[in-house]
């Protein structure tokens, strides 16, 4: 039991994921998956994706999560090698991912507190919804309620005083050196 | 634009009738097409032509309803296909953690690492909270950069990977050890006392760990090989940690031995172990850390061509005092690091510029603000009557001596005068009388009946065996060049853990390096020694982490005596590096005496105009 346990440890592999905004409505994606300490594994980011002007008429309020969850994190999840147990974000527009993989994600909740975009409505969710891992506490899809329990198995895994919202901070600021290193190389005639 | 029906039935009138059939894709929405039109009444709504009752004939014709084609939903819901790029990180490694002895209770001891939370005492949030790991500058590939700016910040990483540290690192170290944890060429000049071994051993574990690193060489003087063996097993207990020694054939096989991380050897024997070895067998490695790494600062020696010659993918170097008398000894540091090429003479702001790069320098003032002050006090002594004639005969004599010499004086004849004042000064080798005896017994009476301990150094092995047998009272421990290393630790251990056993009687030779003695108050300079930067180094022994009282440290100078004018000599050296570095760092200041300089304790002046030859001692020699 206790080697199986360890074994089971061993294997934890999170995602943490969020997106930036770029400049003119230009979107990038990143995901960076760890072990149960936090320790890097793999990283992967998008390109930045900017919706033209019918897109952005067409779409409407479906336009940001579309672009997010079912572009961006579609990619992420399907290009990432090391496949993560469950997939943290920042950002509540991926919550809709959701619909599209079989991993659970899970919306940051102390994340709403610095998005201005998110509504009150957004904001008071269903106590079933909610489900802490570490120091944090994070929102699953409300559509698929055995989310919770499997992250509850795996918080269980988890240290209580880990920070999970730190990982997520990575990720924005790699986002960031990207897309400066990206934008600062001339371009080749 | 469907046609009305009253359109259709006036329309039906006539007796051929061109009606406008609409298609269907001519719409924006689906809608069934218009057959015919069908008579609704034999009596049209028009009233005309009553007597007409047949079907008119309607021919259909297909008319561009003169719509544009902007309006027409060709557009499809197709985005561009997303491209990822992706970074993987190499595999960590997993050491075993040794088995404790039932008798360890060093588990007590051991203080986890806290991570920082949200509801800190404000004391605590003094702290930054986050050390995060910055690319190095000469990072330059995005993959690079990125590996760093996504590794956990540091406090994360020790409280996170079960990595048991025995103490919570300063700010300071936390910064140390992320710097060294991103730089491939390295230099940690921290001022002695700021914990550069815990900085480098943490890092090098965490590297380790990272998988980023599999082979580290690690070089150090040969009496500082059980104070890393200690610190490795403080810092690092899971390190297997193998040390280069034994006979030729034993230390050939650790060398060539698979599987070993960490081997640990100290400069004559790597030098001499590569010189033996055929290029090709000569190991290689990921990291080599030179400790104390001025040892290498004449670039010319032998030491640092080997030292140079070594297969590594990183360098680090380790040392309080990376310059001790010119500049330019930093350039034979950087040619380790290779930062420069070789035989590279950088000026001085090329110097500073690489200085800026790949030095981290630290000093007390500014790293540990909280840590207890030193307090210095000169006690002037009046020589016994007896050491004073001894004295006075031996200088007139010598100085007499000197001056018949005339042109044939050399530097050594004044040299070997000025270290037989010195010694009188100790004690007077035929009465035994000494001045400087009898004011140390007087302080270790206080110091013992408080329970304190104190080092006292000397440039002498000879005084401090003298010493010892005049001590006894204070059940006196001895530490010099003289004992056998693998007697040392023990005495090392002795004296922290004894209670009885008040004052260690240290040469500054053996003990002035990279030894942590800091449960010790009291630090006695028995007589100086020529440069203040060897003496600052045995005083940090007891003034480092880990003090929790203030330092008391006594120099014993005796009036109108050599030590006098060698103590002005010295005082104004530092006053002039003072005030030209301006910040208080006087650890690297060209001190020792010059030619001139000893000459002139005599007012004799330089016969050959060697006025800037050092002829000091060699700091890791003990003088007989």
């Amino acid at each position: 039991m206790a080697s199986g346990s360890k074994e089971g440890k061993e294997q934890i592999r999170l995602g943490f994921m969020t997106a930036v905004e770029i400049g003119d409505r230009s979107f990038v994606g990143g995901l960076l998956v760890t072990d149960r300490f936090g320790r890097p594994l793999e990283f992967q980011c998008t390109t930045p994706v900017k919706p033209n002007r019918t897109q952005e008429l067409l779409y409407g309020p479906t336009l940001v999560p579309f672009i997010l969850g079912d572009l961006l994190g579609k990619a992420l999840l399907d290009r990432v090698s090391v496949k993560p147990l469950l997939v943290m974000t920042s950002r509540i527009e991926m919550l809709q991912l959701r619909t599209k993989v079989d991993v659970p994600i899970i919306y940051d909740e102390a994340s709403s507190e610095t998005d201005s975009k998110t509504t009150q409505s957004e904001q008071s969710v269903a106590k079933e919804q909610t489900v802490p891992i570490g120091r944090q506490t994070f929102r699953t899809h409300e559509d698929f309620t055995d989310d919770r329990s499997t992250v509850e198995q795996i918080s269980q895994q988890l240290s209580n005083d880990a920070n999970m919202h730190e990982p997520l901070e990575r990720v924005g600021d790699a986002l960031r050196e990207t897309m400066s290193t990206v934008t600062a190389r001339p371009r080749v005639a | 634009m469907l046609p009305d029906q009253d359109h259709l039935q006036r329309s039906a009138t006539s007796d051929s009738y061109n009606v406008p059939c609409p298609r269907a894709e001519d719409f924006l929405f689906d809608v069934a097409p218009v057959e015919c039109i069908t008579p609704a009444a034999e009596i049209y709504s028009s009233g005309i032509n009553v007597a007409l009752n047949r079907w008119p004939s309607i021919e259909c014709q297909h008319v561009d309803p003169g719509l544009a084609a902007w309006t027409m939903p060709s557009w499809k819901p197709g985005w561009p296909k997303i491209r990822t790029v992706g970074l993987a990180f190499p595999e960590a490694i997993e050491f075993l953690p040794p088995e404790k002895e039932k008798s360890d209770d060093q588990s007590e001891k051991v203080r986890p690492i806290k991570e920082p939370s949200e509801g800190e005492t404000n004391a605590e949030k003094k702290r930054p909270k986050k050390t995060r790991l910055k690319p190095p500058s000469d990072a330059l590939s995005l993959e690079d950069r990125l590996f760093y700016i996504l590794q956990q910040p540091l406090e994360t990483m020790l409280a996170g990977q079960e990595l048991i540290m025995p103490f919570e690192p300063f700010p300071h170290q936390y910064e140390g050890i992320g710097w060294l944890f991103s730089q491939e060429s390295a230099l940690l000049a921290d001022e002695m006392g700021l914990g550069k071994t815990m900085q480098m051993i943490t890092a090098v574990r965490l590297l380790l760990r990272g998988g980023q690193i599999r082979r580290i060489l690690l070089i150090c003087p040969k009496p500082l090989i059980p104070n890393w063996q200690r610190e490795f097993r403080a810092w690092a207990e899971e390190l297997p940690v193998v040390t280069v020694e034994g006979d030729t054939a034993r230390r050939n096989l650790i060398w060539k031995m698979p599987g070993v991380p960490i081997l640990m050897t100290n400069y004559e024997v790597m030098v001499r172990d590569m010189e033996a070895m055929p290029e090709e067998e000569r190991p290689k490695f990921d990291l080599v850390v030179l400790d104390e790494a001025q040892r290498i600062k004449n670039r010319d020696s032998k030491t640092a061509v080997v030292t140079r010659d070594l297969k590594r993918k990183r360098s680090w170097c380790l040392t309080g005092t990376p310059i001790e008398n010119r500049p330019e000894e930093l350039v034979s540091l950087f040619e380790f690091l290779e930062v420069v090429n070789a035989r590279a003479t950088p000026d001085l702001r090329q110097l500073s510029k690489l200085a800026d790069k790949y030095i981290l320098r630290r000093t007390k003032d500014i790293a540990m603000k909280d840590m207890p002050p030193r307090l210095d006090r000169d006690a002037y002594l009046e020589l016994s009557p007896a050491q004073k004639y001894a004295y006075t005969v031996a200088e007139k004599e010598g100085v007499v001596q000197l001056n018949d010499m005339g042109d044939q004086v050399t530097v050594q004849h004044v040299f070997e005068l000025v270290l037989r004042l010195k010694q009188i000064t100790n004690f007077d080798p035929l009465t035994n009388e000494s001045s400087k005896l009898d004011r140390l017994v007087a302080d270790m009476e206080e110091i013992a009946a408080s329970g304190g301990k104190a080092i006292l150094f000397s440039q002498w092995t000879k005084v401090l065996d003298w010493l010892g047998e005049r001590l006894q009272q204070f059940n006196p421990l001895i530490y010099h060049g003289g004992v056998p290393t693998k007697k040392r630790e023990p005495i090392l251990s002795k004296f922290k853990e004894d209670p009885s056993k008040h004052i260690l009687l240290m040469s500054y030779g053996t003990g002035a390096v990279g030894l942590n003695l800091q449960f010790a108050g009291y630090v006695f300079l028995f007589d100086r020694w020529w440069n203040p930067a060897v003496e600052d180094q045995a005083i940090n022994r007891a003034h480092r982490i880990g003090q929790t009282s203030t330092v008391i440290v006594t120099r014993f100078i005796c009036n109108d005596t050599i030590e006098e004018r060698i103590d002005a000599v010295l005082r104004h050296k530092r006053e002039i590096f003072e005030s030209v570095l301006g910040d208080g760092d006087v650890e690297d200041a060209a001190r020792s005496l010059t030619a001139s300089e000893i000459f002139g304790l005599f007012d004799l002046k330089a016969k050959h105009g060697k006025g800037t030859r050092k002829i000091a001692p060699k700091v890791v020699e003990d003088a007989a």
